[in-house]
C-alpha cells in the first residue's frame, strides 16, 4: 500500500500519446488549477498563524498579513512557556500523558480482543463480537450524558481517569485488528501449538508481531485522538492545572483576551508542532494508516 | 485442529480426539480471558451508558438532586421545542454541504494527485493538503477565528484586495453557519482525498488498458471504470462523512459559540448545553436519542442504497 501511494502506480494513464483535443488541456488545467489552489489555501492559515505568531505583539493585528515570517519576535514562546500564570509545559505534560496511557491500554485491549475474535473457538464469539459491531454504530454524542453521571458516580469528575477510563477501548480498533488477525496464515498457530506454545505465547510473539501495520495506524489515530480531544476535557477537567492543550488553547483565547493574538498562536504553534515533527517523519505510515482504516471499515 | 487430524495416523488421531475436549475448554478460557478487558470497557462505557440512556429518557434529573419520573414525558417535549427545530436545520444544512464539499472536493483532489508528476510535487501537495487533517479541531477554530474576523481579519481583507465588501463571517446569523462549513471542509478535506486515493489506486490497470482499447477517453474512463469501480471507498467515505458531520462541536462551539441567537448551534451543542447548562439530564437523553436514531438510519439506509449501486469487485 505504501509502495503504491509513493509510486503512483499508474492507475491513471498520464498523458495520452497523441493528438489531445482543447478539452483535454481545459480538463488538465482545472485539475491542477484546483490541486495548486487548494493546497495554498490548506496551508495558508498554518503559514500565517507561524507569521503571526513571530511578530511583536503590538503589531500582531496590522494588515497586510504575513504568509511569511517577516519579524522573528521569539519572546512570544518564551512568554507563553514561562508564564506564572498558565502553565504551558504542564499541559504538555498532562496531554502527553493521556494520550500515551490510552494509546497503550487501546493496543493492548483491541489486540487481545481482536486475536481472540479472529483466532480462538469459544462459544458466544460470534454474539460478542457482534457486540462490538453494534456499537460501532454507537455515536459518543450519544453516550455523553450517561457516561458523564458514571463518571460523576465513581467520583472521578477533574481528574484525568475521567479521560483514560472511558477510552482503554474502541470497538473499531477491535474490529480493525480482528481482521487482520483473521488474515495471518493458519500454518503459524498450527506449529506454534504443536510445539506447545500457550495461547498467550501466539498471541504476543507470533501473531502481534506480524499485525504491524494496522497496529501502528490504531496506534497512531488513537493517539491523535486523544491529543485532539476537546468535548472531554470540556466535560470532566475543572482545575488549570489538569488541563490538556486543546481546552487550554480555547480558555486562553478568552483569558487573554483580544489583545494578544501573537501569543496565542504561538501557544497554539507548541500545541500542533509535535504533531507536525511526527507527521513530517513518519507521513507514510499516518497517510497508509488513514487509508488501511478508511477503505478496510 | 482438522488438519492434526486427519494428517495424523489412526493411533494418534485417536489419541487427539480423547484430548480435544480439553484443548477446545483450555481455548475456550484463553478466549474469554482475552476478551474480557476490551468487553469490560465495552460494557462499561458504551452499553451501560446506553441502557441508561433510554431510561433517562423518562426521568427529571438535573445531577443534584435524585432523579424522579418525569410527569410531563420528555418525549411529548420535543415535539413542542421549536429550538430544536431551528438546531436540527442547522445541523441538516451543515451536513449536507459539508459532506457534499469534503466528498466532491476530496474525489477531485485524488483524481488530480493520481496522476504521473515528479514526487517531490506530489509530496508537497500531499503533504499540505492532509496536514489539518491531523491539527485539533479546537485549537484551529481559534485561528480561523481570528481569521475571519470582520474588521481586521485576513480573509476580508484578502476579498477586499479583489475589490469586495467585508463579510460578516461570523457575526451574522447568515454566514455564521458558512463559516463554520468552510472550516470544516478546510479541515477534513484532506482526509476524504486520502481515502479516495487510495480506492482509486485499488483499481487494476488493466480496466483502464481494456477501456482505452476499446476507445473510451479520458472522461468515458473515468465515468465507466473509475466511478463504478470507486463507489464502494465513495459509499464508505460518504457514510463516516454524513456520521461524523452530524456530530460536529469542537468546531462551532470555538468558531460560533453557535450564535448569533441559534443561527449556528448544532445538535450536539444542543445537547450538550440542555445537559450540562440546563442541566436537564432526561430532556437532553430524549434529544440525543433523536440523534441516536437518526445515525442509525442513516447508516441502515446507505446500506440499503449501497446494495443497489456500489459495485463491488
Amino acid at each position: 500500500m505504501a509502495a503504491t501511494l509513493s509510486n503512483n502506480g499508474e492507475s491513471a494513464p498520464a498523458g495520452r500519446r497523441a493528438g489531445h483535443s482543447p478539452w483535454y488541456y481545459l480538463r488538465e488545467s482545472v485539475l491542477w488549477v484546483l490541486l495548486v489552489g487548494i493546497a495554498l489555501i490548506e496551508i495558508a492559515p498554518l503559514t500565517w498563524m507561524f507569521s503571526t505568531s513571530l511578530r511583536d505583539p503590538k503589531n500582531s493585528f496590522d494588515l497586510p498579513p504575513d504568509f511569511w515570517p517577516t519579524a522573528f519576535h521569539w519572546q512570544n514562546y518564551l512568554t507563553v512557556i514561562t508564564s506564572p500564570d498558565i502553565q504551558f509545559l504542564l499541559f504538555f505534560w498532562n496531554s502527553l500523558k493521556i494520550a500515551l496511557i490510552v494509546t497503550g491500554a487501546q493496543l493492548l485491549t483491541c489486540s487481545m480482543a481482536g486475536f481472540a475474535f479472529g483466532r480462538l473457538q469459544f462459544k458466544g464469539r460470534d454474539f460478542l463480537f457482534g457486540l462490538f459491531l453494534a456499537s460501532l454504530m454507537v455515536p459518543a454524542t450519544v453516550t455523553l450524558i450517561p457516561s458523564f453521571i458514571l463518571i460523576k458516580e465513581m467520583e472521578l469528575i477533574n481528574t484525568h481517569w475521567a479521560l483514560i477510563l472511558p477510552s482503554i477501548t474502541s470497538a473499531f480498533g477491535v474490529f480493525l485488528l480482528r481482521q487482520h488477525f483473521k488474515s495471518l496464515p493458519e500454518e503459524l498457530i498450527n506449529a506454534a501449538k504443536i510445539d506447545g506454545a500457550t495461547y498467550f505465547r501466539i498471541y504476543w510473539q507470533i501473531l502481534l508481531p506480524l499485525t504491524g501495520p494496522a497496529l501502528s495506524a490504531l496506534g497512531i489515530f488513537t493517539f491523535l485522538g486523544s491529543w485532539n480531544n476537546f468535548v472531554g476535557p470540556l466535560l470532566f477537567l475543572r482545575d488549570w492545572d489538569l488541563y490538556t492543550f486543546p481546552i487550554a488553547i480555547a480558555t486562553l483565547r478568552g483569558y487573554m483576551g483580544s489583545g494578544n493574538q501573537s501569543e496565542v498562536l504561538a501557544g497554539i504553534m507548541i500545541s500542533i508542532f509535535p504533531i507536525l515533527v511526527f507527521f513530517l517523519f513518519a507521513q507514510r505510515w499516518i497517510v497508509q494508516g488513514a487509508s488501511i482504516t478508511g477503505v478496510k471499515g | 485442529m482438522a488438519t492434526v487430524d486427519l494428517s495424523a495416523p489412526r493411533g494418534l488421531r485417536q489419541r487427539v480426539s480423547i484430548v480435544h475436549w480439553g484443548i477446545a475448554s483450555r481455548e475456550a478460557l484463553a478466549g474469554y480471558l482475552f476478551t474480557v478487558p476490551a468487553l469490560v470497557g465495552l460494557l462499561g462505557f458504551t452499553a451501560l451508558p446506553i441502557i441508561a440512556s433510554l431510561v433517562l429518557i423518562f426521568l427529571n434529573y438535573d445531577l443534584l438532586t435524585p432523579p424522579t419520573w418525569a410527569s410531563e414525558s420528555n418525549i411529548g417535549r420535543l415535539f413542542g421545542d421549536a429550538r430544536l427545530l431551528v438546531v436540527y436545520r442547522n445541523t441538516v444544512q451543515l451536513v449536507v454541504g459539508a459532506t457534499f464539499l469534503n466528498n466532491v472536493l476530496g474525489l477531485l483532489l485524488a483524481v488530480g494527485l493520481n496522476r504521473s508528476m515528479p514526487w517531490i510535487l506530489r509530496y508537497l501537495l500531499r503533504t499540505s493538503i492532509f496536514f489539518p487533517v491531523l491539527t485539533t479541531t479546537a485549537s484551529l477554530a481559534v485561528v480561523w477565528r481570528y481569521l475571519l474576523t470582520q474588521d481586521r481579519g485576513v480573509v476580508n481583507f484578502l476579498l477586499g484586495q479583489i475589490g469586495m465588501d467585508p463579510v460578516p463571517w461570523l457575526s451574522s446569523s447568515r454566514w455564521a453557519l458558512i463559516s463554520a462549513m468552510i472550516y470544516d471542509v478546510w479541515k477534513s478535506c484532506g482526509f476524504l482525498m486520502v481515502i479516495y486515493l487510495a480506492g482509486l489506486q485499488g483499481i487494476p490497470a488493466v480496466y483502464y488498458e481494456a477501456a482505452r482499447i476499446d476507445g473510451a477517453g479520458r472522461f468515458q474512463q473515468f465515468r465507466n471504470v473509475t466511478l463504478p469501480l470507486i463507489s464502494p471507498t465513495a459509499f464508505f467515505a460518504i457514510v463516516i462523512s454524513l456520521i461524523g458531520a452530524f456530530q460536529i462541536f469542537d468546531n462551532v462551539w470555538v468558531l460560533t459559540s453557535g450564535g448569533p441567537g441559534d443561527a449556528s448551534r448544532t445538535i450536539a451543542m444542543y445537547i450538550y448545553e440542555k445537559a450540562f447548562r440546563g442541566f436537564e439530564m432526561g430532556y437532553a437523553s430524549a434529544v440525543s436519542f433523536t440523534l441516536f436514531m437518526v445515525l442509525i438510519s442513516l447508516t441502515l439506509l446507505q446500506f440499503w442504497v449501497a446494495r443497489r449501486w456500489v459495485h463491488y469487485e
